[in-house]
């Protein structure tokens, strides 16, 4: 058969929409997906059974149901109750909402891999919680963090594909867009495929720079040390 | 907007089906997964350059694509390129398949590392061929330190199978749709089907947790 790019080419600024689109969702939903996710995990490490319980049903809900339910129920749902998101909206809180959970259990590995000692040390020193927990154990999760944090952030990068499904025009909905039209599937999934692939061997490549440079950074004091 | 379950319960056959059938499907993609990613175990592995190389490519294109392009690929680019037309069932399962697969074979690389050396040179020893070294001692005792994690694979892939509604194949997410569409009480269907999604999920994932702590008491 024969493939005709002509149509990928006169599209190419729906495509191009879609790539911002989808670089801005991932782009406010990954820091905000952080932040949730650093909130949940205070809350999930807590003594307080009060605390523990939400923060534990959060994140054993968010982490078996599947991302496409959550967001049909957010996008189909919500209006009944007189809240009505538009698609974009309903993506980034499903999203970060989403990644948050994970986010939480991945900083809660790094919290645990940290050995008692430090907190039993932060706490003689008479350092308060907020103190402490900013300024003595988060700096040192990272380098058990950073890992699978990534890779919750490029699945993240990838879950936005599913909001083509409520109507928003990011890359994979431009493509069924185009490929509604024009009736070339398999030049443009191809296309988007690639431009995915390429999205997310860059963003590996930038994040494995960050992570040398933390190593190097992290590495320093302790060489200092001995 | 009160809830109104007693009007939907009886409705729900559809949606008992598509749970079972998302199961189904889920069970038939993870067994594509664990061979596809058997194989890619075995080429990563292998002794040439070029064979090596395919799996790297494929494990990084699998975990650089989204699933959903990857299922629409299969289901609308595979027909028009190679000329087989398969339908909708068929190419939910290889794609799905075929994605777990390249999970499936990090899985299996974390379980190869944890074998001793002297398992290889004792085969060695002994004379036998590579690929009963393979078949017989080394493949065997990687999936049995990988099973726990291989349940919780099987999760992941029944958490990919919503998005087989877009091709068209009535799993649980698309014979919740339709009945939504057909009562307009999306509230209560969709709550159901997260719940059936969650029940499913959370009782494989918590044999899962429950076979890793065994495994861990066997061992110590």
């Amino acid at each position: 058969m024969t493939f005709d790019y002509s149509a990928i080419w006169d599209n190419r600024d729906i495509l191009f929409e879609g790539l911002m689109n989808t670089l801005l969702i991932s782009g406010i939903s990954i820091p905000v997906g952080i932040l949730i996710g650093v909130f949940v995990c205070l809350l999930r490490i807590s003594r307080s059974r009060l605390l523990r319980w939400p923060a534990i049903v959060f994140i054993e809900l968010m982490r078996n149901i599947p991302l496409l339910i959550i967001i049909f129920m957010v996008f189909y749902a919500l209006p009944f109750y007189g809240i009505r998101l538009s698609g974009l909206t309903t993506g980034l809180i499903c999203l970060s909402v989403y990644g948050g959970a994970y986010f939480a259990e991945v900083f809660r590995g790094g919290v645990e891999a940290i050995s008692q000692g430090q907190f039993d040390a932060a706490k003689a020193l008479g350092l308060k919680y907020g103190f402490y927990m900013r300024r003595v154990i988060f700096p040192q999760i990272y380098q058990y963090v950073f890992p699978p944090g990534t890779n919750i952030a490029l699945t993240m990068i990838k879950e936005t594909s599913l909001l083509s499904m409520i109507t928003v025009a990011e890359l994979t909905y431009a493509a069924s867009d185009i490929n509604g039209r024009t009736f070339t599937p398999v030049e443009t999934f191809a296309t988007i495929a690639v431009i995915y692939w390429m999205l997310s061997t860059l963003f590996l490549k930038l994040t494995q720079m960050v992570q040398v440079r933390i190593d190097v950074e992290t590495a320093k004091p302790a060489a200092a040390l001995r | 907007m009160e809830l109104q379950f007693a009007e939907i319960i009886p409705k729900t056959g559809p949606m008992l089906w598509g749970a079972l059938y998302t199961i189904f499907v889920g069970i038939l993609a993870c067994c594509v997964g664990i061979l596809v990613g058997t194989v890619l175990l075995l080429l990563r592995n292998s002794r040439w350059w070029l064979l090596r190389s395919i799996a790297t490519v494929y494990g990084s294109f699998i975990r650089g694509t989204p699933a959903l392009v990857q299922i629409l690929i299969f289901y609308y680019a595979l027909a028009p390129l190679t000329g087989v037309n398969i339908g909708p069932f068929t190419a939910g399962i290889m794609a799905i398949g075929f994605n777990s697969g390249a999970f499936v074979a990090e899985i299996l690389r974390g379980g190869l590392s944890r074998i001793p050396k002297g398992q290889w040179e004792a085969a060695e020893a002994l004379g036998l061929s590579k690929s009963k070294v393979w078949l017989k001692i080394i493949l065997p005792q990687v999936f049995n330190s990988v099973i726990p994690l291989l349940v919780n694979e099987f999760t992941m892939v029944i958490k990919i199978t919503p998005l087989l509604s877009t091709i068209t194949l009535v799993e649980l997410t698309r014979a919740s749709q339709m009945l939504y569409n057909e009562t307009f009480r999306p509230v209560e269907v969709l709550g159901l089907a997260a719940i059936v999604y969650f029940v499913i999920c959370f009782s494989i994932s918590q044999f899962g947790e429950y076979l890793q702590r065994r495994s861990l008491k066997y061992r110590v």
